[in-house]
C-alpha cells in the first residue's frame, strides 16, 4: 500500500512537468503580451522594453521555463505580472472558496444523482425511470451562466431567499452549487442507474431476494454499495473537473474563487498565474484519481495494491 | 471674485433659502453613520496608482490630487493644492499646498511628499503604466514645506487633465518607504475614507477618516463624510451586479448595462443619474490596408453610416452620435465639426464609390475589377461592440458594401492590429482631453497605438502643437483643425458616446456625479 502510493506520487512528478510545460508554451504562442495588457496603451516602446526586462520575459523561454521550475521546485511561483502580489498568496486567497463551492457541488451532485439513479433502477422501464432520466438528460444539457442567472432570478429577485452574489455566508453557497451540482448529478444519476441494474442482475441479489428479503433492504444493504464502486470513480472525476467548471459560475455569482482567478489571469496573459493555477488544478486532479483508487480498495475487497 | 460682485451672489443666495423655507420642503437633514455599499465589475490590479493600468473609483475614494474639477462646472478647482501659478513660458507649475492635511498613517502632507510621489511615479525603476500622465515633466522641486513646483521640459499643456485622476494621487513618503512594493496592499492616501481591507475579486472595505476636514468646494459636506464605512463588492456578471441592485443588497450601481438601465428607468422603482462619458466608439480603418486605403472608399463607409441609428438602435438610445473624433464631453470638442461632419448621405457613398472604380454588380454590390467591396472589422466580444457592428454591417449593405463581423478578445485584438493584419476595428476609448488624438493618429505611436497606421507630417506638427500650447484658446484653434483634417481623411468613423446610467437606492441621497463620471461620495447620506 505504501509503496503503491509512493510510486504513484513520483509518477506525479514528470506528469506536471510535462503540463506546466505544455501551458508555458501555448501562453507564449497565443498573441498578445502581458506588458502591453499592463501598460494599457500609454506606454512607450522604451517603457515596454524596460519593464519586459524587470519581468524576465526578455530571455529565451527555455530560460524562462528552466527558471520556473527551479523556483516552484522551492515552493516560489514568482510574482503575479499584474497585481504584483506573490503568485502563491493570490492562490492560498482562493482555494478555500474554490474547495467549499466544490465540495458542495458535489454533496449536490452526489444526493441528487445517487437518489435519482437509485430510483430510476428500482422502477426500471416505467414512466418514472424515463422521466428521471429525461430530468437527468436536461441537467446535464443545461448551460450553467444560464441556469445559474434562472436560479438567481427566482430565488434572490423574486422569493428573496438566498442572495445572488458574494461570499460570505453558507447562503452564498447554496444556489452556486446548485447550478454546478446539477450539471453532475445527471452524469451520476445515468452511471447509478446502469450500475444498480447491473447489480440488481447478480446472482447474490437473487439469492438475498430468494431469501425473503424486502426491497428495501436489498437496495440498501446490498445493491446500492456495490452498484457505488463505479460511481465512486465518477464522482471523484467529477470533483477535479467542478474546479474547472468553476470558471463560469464564479462569473456568475461572483464567486471569489480560483476559476476567476484563472479567468482574469488568462485575458491578462498573467504567465506566472496561469501557469500555477494549471499546476494547482493538476495536482488536485492526480490526487483526486489515487484518493479514487485507493477507496476502491474498500468498497470492492477484491482489488489488491502491488 | 473681487469683494464687490460678492453681494449680489450673496443677496440671490438669501433670496433662494427663504424660497425653500417658505416651500416648507426643507431637504432631510443628512444622517451620519451606516455602511454604504456600491458595486463594480472587477478587481483593480493593484490600489498603488503607479502599479496599475487603469484607476477608478476604488482608488478615488482614498487618494487625493493637487487639482480637482468643479462637478458644476468642470473647471479645475482646488485639491490638495490651494493654488497654481504657471510660469510665462508654461514649463514649470508653482503649487501652493494646503495646510493641516494629513495622510491615513498621520504622515503631514506637504511639499516633500509631493515630490517622493512624483519621484518615484516618473522614475525608470517604478516603470509606472501612469508615468506617461504626467508628459514631459522632468522634476520636481520642493520650494519650502508648503509650496512645490513641477518643472517640464516643454510646455505640457495636457497636465491640468491629467492631474486630476488617481494616477498622480499623492502617496504617504513614509508607507513609500515602509512598503515599497507592497503599497498597493496597504494604500495610504489623504481621502475621506481609509483603506481596510481587501478580498480579492469579492469586496473592497474602508472606513470614514475621522480627520478628514479638506473636502473640495463644490461639496456642502467639506468633512468627514456621513457613513461610517464605504464597501466596494466586485461581482464580475452584468445581470448579477443588477440583480443585486434590484434586491437592495446594493445601494450605488453606476454604469448599469443599457439594457436593464432602459427598463428600470421604465419601471421607475429607483432614481437615476444619467451622464455623458468621455468615452467614444469608433470604426477605425488600416489605411494601409486595402480596400480601405482608398480615402474615397473611408469616406463612402462615412456617409453610409447612420450614427443616430448606431446610438438609439444598438445602444438603447443611451448615447450621443458623434460627429468628431472627439467626444461632445471631452475639452477640446469643437462644435463648429458640424459642417465638416460625415453626414449620413447614400447618393453621396454611391458618388464616391463610384469615382473610386466600383461599379453596381448583382443584388447592389459594388464591385471593381470582379470583386465586391468587403472589409472585415475586429472587435471585442462585449455585447454592446456586436450590436454595433452589426447595426453598421446593415447599414453599409445599403450601399453594397460587405462587412464581416469578427470577434476577439482584447489582448489578441491589440497584438494582432500591431502587426496591422486587420482591415479595421471597432474598438471605444475614454479621455479627458483632445490630447488624445496624439496617441491614436501620431507617427510616433506607430505600431502601438496607432492602430490605423496613419502618417502625416502635418497632423503630427499639430498634434505636437496640442500638447505644448498653453494658451488655452490657441491650443482649440489647434485641435478645431485637427478635427477637420481628421473628417477629410476619415482614418476613423466616428461612431457614438455613451451615456452612463447610475441608479441608487431612494434612502441614499445626494450622490453626485462630475462631467467625467466621477462618483462624489462626501455629501452622500442614508435617510432614516
Amino acid at each position: 500500500m505504501f509503496h503503491y502510493v509512493a510510486r504513484r506520487l513520483l509518477h506525479l512528478i514528470p506528469v506536471l512537468l510535462g503540463i506546466s510545460f505544455l501551458v508555458f508554451l501555448l501562453v507564449h504562442l497565443v498573441p498578445g503580451d502581458p506588458v502591453r495588457v499592463m501598460l494599457a496603451d500609454a506606454g512607450s516602446p522604451e517603457q515596454v522594453e524596460r519593464m519586459r526586462r524587470q519581468l524576465g520575459l526578455d530571455r529565451p523561454i527555455y530560460v524562462q521555463y528552466a527558471s520556473f521550475v527551479v523556483r516552484a521546485a522551492q515552493g516560489d511561483f514568482g510574482r503575479s505580472i499584474h497585481t504584483r502580489r506573490p503568485v502563491a498568496q493570490e492562490i492560498a486567497y482562493r482555494i478555500p472558496y474554490t474547495v467549499r463551492m466544490a465540495v458542495a457541488a458535489t454533496l449536490v451532485a452526489v444526493a441528487m444523482g445517487v437518489v435519482l439513479g437509485a430510483i430510476a433502477a428500482m422502477h426500471h422501464q416505467s414512466a418514472l425511470d424515463y422521466g428521471t432520466m429525461v430530468v437527468a438528460l436536461a441537467g446535464v444539457s443545461l448551460p450553467s451562466f444560464w441556469f445559474g442567472l434562472v436560479l438567481i432570478l427566482v430565488f434572490s429577485l423574486h422569493l428573496r431567499w438566498l442572495p445572488p452574489a458574494g461570499a460570505d455566508s453558507f447562503l452564498h453557497l447554496i444556489l452556486p452549487a446548485i447550478t454546478l451540482g446539477t450539471g453532475a448529478s445527471a452524469i451520476i444519476a445515468r452511471l447509478t442507474r446502469s450500475s444498480m441494474l447491473e447489480v440488481l442482475s447478480q446472482d447474490y441479489i437473487r439469492t438475498a431476494r430468494a431469501k425473503g428479503l424486502g426491497p428495501r433492504r436489498l437496495v440498501y444493504r446490498h445493491a446500492l454499495k456495490n452498484a457505488m464502486i463505479p460511481v465512486v470513480s465518477i464522482v471523484g472525476m467529477q470533483f477535479a473537473s467542478l474546479l474547472g467548471g468553476a470558471v463560469i459560475v464564479e462569473t456568475v455569482f461572483g464567486w471569489p474563487g480560483i476559476g476567476r482567478l484563472a479567468v482574469d489571469a488568462i485575458f491578462t496573459r498573467d504567465i506566472p498565474v496561469i501557469q500555477a493555477v494549471v499546476l494547482v488544478a493538476a495536482v488536485i486532479f492526480v490526487f483526486m484519481n489515487l484518493l479514487v483508487d485507493l477507496l476502491y480498495g474498500l468498497l470492492d475487497p477484491r482489488i489488491r495494491y502491488g | 471674485m473681487t469683494r464687490w460682485n460678492a453681494l449680489p451672489v450673496l443677496l440671490v443666495v438669501v433670496v433662494l433659502l427663504a424660497m425653500t423655507a417658505g416651500s416648507g420642503g426643507a431637504a432631510p437633514a443628512p444622517a451620519r453613520g451606516g455602511t454604504l455599499t456600491m458595486v463594480i465589475g472587477s478587481d483593480p490590479p493593484s490600489l498603488d496608482p503607479h502599479r496599475t493600468p487603469s484607476v477608478n473609483i476604488a482608488h478615488a475614494v482614498m487618494y487625493e490630487t493637487l487639482v480637482t474639477v468643479d462637478r458644476r462646472t468642470g473647471e479645475f478647482i482646488p485639491g490638495l493644492a490651494e493654488s497654481w501659478e504657471i510660469s510665462q513660458d508654461g514649463t514649470a507649475i508653482t503649487f501652493k499646498l494646503r495646510r493641516g492635511v494629513k495622510f491615513h498613517d498621520g504622515t503631514p502632507f506637504n511639499a516633500a511628499a509631493v515630490k517622493t510621489t512624483f519621484d518615484r511615479l516618473v522614475s525608470k525603476e517604478t516603470n509606472a503604466p501612469g508615468a506617461s500622465w504626467v508628459g514631459t515633466l522632468t522634476r520636481t522641486d520642493v520650494v519650502d514645506d508648503l509650496t512645490v513646483r513641477l518643472v517640464f521640459s516643454k510646455p505640457y499643456a495636457p497636465i491640468f487633465s491629467s492631474l486630476r485622476i488617481s494616477f498622480l494621487a499623492i502617496l504617504s513618503p513614509t508607507a513609500i518607504a515602509k512598503m515599497g512594493a507592497d503599497y498597493g496592499q496597504n494604500p495610504v492616501g489623504t481621502g475621506p475614507f481609509r483603506f481596510k481591507q481587501w478580498i480579492p475579486n469579492d469586496r473592497i472595505v474602508y472606513e470614514r477618516n475621522p480627520d478628514y476636514a479638506w473636502g473640495p468646494a463644490h461639496y456642502k459636506n467639506r468633512g468627514a463624510p456621513n457613513f461610517d464605512q464605504l464597501i466596494i463588492r466586485i461581482v464580475p456578471d452584468e445581470s448579477t451586479r443588477v440583480i443585486a441592485f434590484e434586491r437592495g443588497d446594493i445601494d450605488i450601481l453606476p454604469g448599469a448595462p443599457a439594457r436593464d438601465a432602459r427598463r428600470m428607468m421604465r419601471e421607475g422603482k429607483f432614481p437615476f443619474i444619467q451622464i455623458p462619458t468621455t468615452s467614444g466608439t469608433y470604426l477605425g480603418f488600416n489605411v494601409k490596408k486595402p480596400p480601405v486605403n482608398d480615402v474615397r472608399v473611408r469616406r463612402a463607409i462615412g456617409h453610409a453610416t447612420n450614427t443616430d441609428e448606431v446610438a438609439r438602435i444598438a445602444l438603447e438610445g443611451l448615447a450621443v452620435p458623434m460627429l468628431s473624433p472627439i467626444a461632445p464631453t471631452i475639452w477640446g470638442y469643437w462644435d463648429g465639426v458640424k459642417q465638416f461632419a460625415l453626414n449620413y448621405d447614400l447618393d453621396r457613398a454611391r458618388a464616391l464609390l463610384a469615382e473610386a472604380g466600383y461599379r453596381p454588380g448583382p443584388g447592389g454590390a459594388m464591385i471593381k475589377d470582379g470583386r465586391q467591396l468587403e472589409f472585415t472589422v475586429w472587435t471585442y466580444a462585449r455585447m454592446t461592440n456586436v450590436r454595433v457592428a452589426v447595426v453598421l454591417q446593415s447599414q453599409l449593405r445599403a450601399a453594397g458594401i460587405k462587412l464581416n463581423i469578427e470577434q476577439m478578445e482584447p489582448a489578441t485584438l491589440l497584438a494582432s492590429t500591431q502587426r496591422g493584419e486587420h482591415d479595421a476595428i471597432m474598438i471605444s476609448y475614454g479621455w479627458p482631453d483632445a490630447d488624445i488624438l496624439f496617441y491614436f493618429f501620431h507617427s510616433s505611436r506607430l505600431p502601438t497605438t496607432n492602430r490605423v497606421h496613419y502618417v502625416n507630417p502635418q497632423v503630427d506638427k499639430l498634434l505636437e502643437d496640442g500638447q505644448t500650447t498653453v494658451d488655452t484658446a490657441k491650443r482649440l484653434e489647434v485641435y478645431k483643425q485637427l478635427q477637420r483634417i481628421l473628417l477629410a481623411e476619415v482614418p476613423w468613423v466616428p461612431l457614438a458616446s455613451e451615456l452612463s446610467v447610475n441608479f441608487n437606492q431612494t434612502a441614499i441621497q445626494d450622490v453626485y456625479y462630475d462631467k467625467f463620471g466621477n462618483l462624489l461620495l462626501l455629501d452622500a447620506f442614508r435617510t432614516r
